[in-house]
């Protein structure tokens, strides 16, 4: 039988992961020392992970090249449909903030505001659940920038710290929501290999607790 | 203008030879089994009236319809979905006809998925409904059909059945307005246990909540069922899970052992369901190849009320995993290609006609000279050329 194939989201979520797979047993030092490589054995071959850009690692699991998956909350809910979120694994906690010009009366007035935000789903469906329409303006880069030179009236954006936003005359007016890491499943394979992926549910959950 | 000749729309493709011999064997094996049965086919029309798909129960949002209008400016889609439309056909042509009726479908469906998710918009789905019975001989006869269906063309599948009663009995016992619950069944199908916990936790603790929190991992073999008793005591919920339990007692002869499996925290977005629901799975195939269930509340929305059971199977998805698994061959290459002097085409023709009776692969060369028949089947591989007159 096939190994179980994980897709990790490369970077900061991707070591924290592998120090997880480390603390419930298996042997990572493949994945340590990668190189070039993108797909990598774990343990006595028992599973493999693939290294992805956090978008991808929804799109491989929903399309049941891999099995199982480790993505955070806000690509999930910017890019996320159909699979299962099995576990929050409690890393990577971070938060998605409406800010603003300080000072800003924001929900004054009755024109139409404008966000400029990385995250056009998540800022929609929060201001949708507002009744409130909005003009929303993707952004690829520093989102902080839009208020400041006249975009827009504020952003929706990830903050961890806030100390970006502070330094630029920015401050949070209201949180949307908490985001962290995720484990999330193909609904195919979570049914033609449950045990599989139980038991590793289970180990995770143990150690995240 | 750009013209776009050279492309198909996204989502759509062209099946070629070997494609479509595929797709008639996945086809064909599958007709057998649900002609066995006693399933007669129909054919509904590929575009419908918007209205057949926009009940509240139908499950398909309208994001996801291809639309147009008629000629009077009445709103038309490409067929979504081949269950709203044989409902409708049954409470207006077979209203009066002896039930109950078993009919199949073999038809294309169109779905306008997001861009460049690598899905399909068109493909082609066969289903069975069950109309006019309730009852658990009819979800047995609904259930052994799926599961002949699967196992003709597949041997590593599993079935995975459950009871739309259960979420619905214990979450009526909730005080919640319907977007709650809405939300609580969501975070249940996507299993997702920490957003179910977030939701339950705002509730007033009782035994349907805690029923309901364990509702995702209530799945796998009959071991479930002992779990689901005790959680379930004394809610409402209890009747579908016996109903369910008995189901799964009467399927023991087929000895399907882990290939069937029980999940109660199967909850579909198709709400029509009100009985037994199911999806079925191949090992090698990411999404759900199988779904169906009892739908009795369905026909009353076309003012035809009357129990009804039926499934759906993802053909096309069966098909693409059967070309890339490349047991089967296959290859339609002849074996003799027959040439005819000048006159003596019709002669030629009838030779190839005869050696196909014999069941050799022949074929006439419509290539003006010898030669350039004797280079295309060098090219080709075909073995042998033969001359007539």
């Amino acid at each position: 039988m096939k190994p179980l194939r994980i897709a990790l989201t490369k970077g900061r979520l991707e070591k924290t992961t592998i120090e997880l797979f480390e603390q419930i047993g298996y042997n990572c030092d493949e994945v340590k020392n990668k190189g070039r490589r993108l797909i990598l054995p774990v343990g006595d071959n028992e599973f493999e992970v693939v290294l992805a850009k956090a978008a991808d690692v929804i799109t491989y699991v929903e399309h049941g090249v891999c099995d199982l998956g480790v993505v955070g909350k806000d690509t999930i809910l910017e890019n996320g449909t159909s699979f299962y979120e099995l576990l929050d694994l409690g890393f990577g906690k971070c938060r998605f903030a409406l800010a603003t010009k300080k000072g800003y009366d924001f929900y004054s007035g009755y024109n139409t505001k404008t966000i400029a935000t990385k995250y056009p789903k998540v800022t929609r469906t929060f201001f949708d659940d507002k009744n409130m329409d909005v003009r929303i303006i993707k952004i690829e880069g520093s989102v902080e920038l839009a208020p400041l030179v006249g975009l827009a009236d504020g952003i929706v954006d990830i903050v961890e710290t806030g100390s970006t936003l502070k330094a630029n005359g920015l401050e949070v007016i209201e949180w949307v929501t908490d985001i962290s890491a995720r484990l999330i499943a193909n609904t195919a394979s979570l049914k033609l290999r449950k045990y599989e992926i139980e038991q590793l549910q289970k180990k995770l959950e143990a150690v995240t607790k | 203008m750009k013209k776009y000749l050279t492309i198909t729309p996204e989502g759509t493709k062209d099946f070629l030879f070997a494609e479509c011999s595929a797709m008639d064997d996945v086809c064909g094996k599958i007709e057998g089994v649900f002609v066995s049965r006693g399933f007669k086919r129909v054919i509904t029309p590929g575009i419908e009236f918007y209205d057949v798909f926009s009940l509240p129960c139908s499950g398909i949002s309208q994001e996801m319809m291809y639309k147009m209008t008629d000629n009077k400016g009445r709103l038309l889609v490409a067929r979504p979905d081949s269950t709203l439309p044989i409902a409708r056909m049954v409470s207006s042509r077979l209203k009066n006809s002896l039930l109950p009726v078993r009919l199949y479908y073999k038809q294309a469906v169109y779905r306008n998925n997001p861009t460049l998710t690598g899905r399909r918009n068109e493909f082609m789905q066969m289903g069975v409904e069950l109309i006019g019975v309730k009852g658990i001989r009819a979800d047995l006869e609904v259930l052994t059909t799926a599961l002949s269906s699967i196992s003709s063309v597949a041997d590593d599948y599993r079935i995975e059945l459950g009871h739309a009663g259960v979420f619905d009995a214990l979450s009526n016992e909730l005080d919640i307005d319907d977007d709650y619950k809405e939300k609580i069944r969501v975070s249940i199908e996507g299993k997702n246990y920490s957003a179910l916990n977030n939701l339950l936790d705002k509730l007033k603790p009782c035994k349907a909540v805690n029923a309901i929190r364990s509702l995702p991992s209530l799945f796998g073999g009959e071991e479930v069922f002992e779990k689901a008793y005790e959680i379930c005591d004394g809610t409402h919920a209890l009747a579908a899970l016996e109903y369910l339990h008995k189901i799964y007692n009467n399927l023991s002869p087929l000895s399907l052992g882990n290939k069937l499996i029980i999940d109660l925290g199967f909850v579909q977005r198709n709400d029509y369901y009100t009985g037994i629901v199911f999806t079925g799975y191949i090992n090698g195939i990411g999404d759900a190849v199988i779904s169906g269930g009892r739908y009795d509340e369905l026909l009353s929305e076309f003012d035809a009320p009357m129990g009804a059971a039926g499934f759906a199977v993802d053909t096309d998805a069966i098909t693409i995993k059967q070309l890339a698994d490349k047991e089967v061959s296959y290859s339609d290459n002849p074996d003799i290609l027959v040439f005819a002097n000048d006159g003596h085409e019709i002669e030629a023709i009838k030779l190839v006609e005869k050696l196909n009776g014999e069941g050799k692969k022949a074929l006439f060369s419509v290539l003006p000279t010898l030669e350039e028949t004797k280079q295309f089947a060098e090219k080709r591989g075909i073995a042998e050329v033969r001359t007539v007159g």
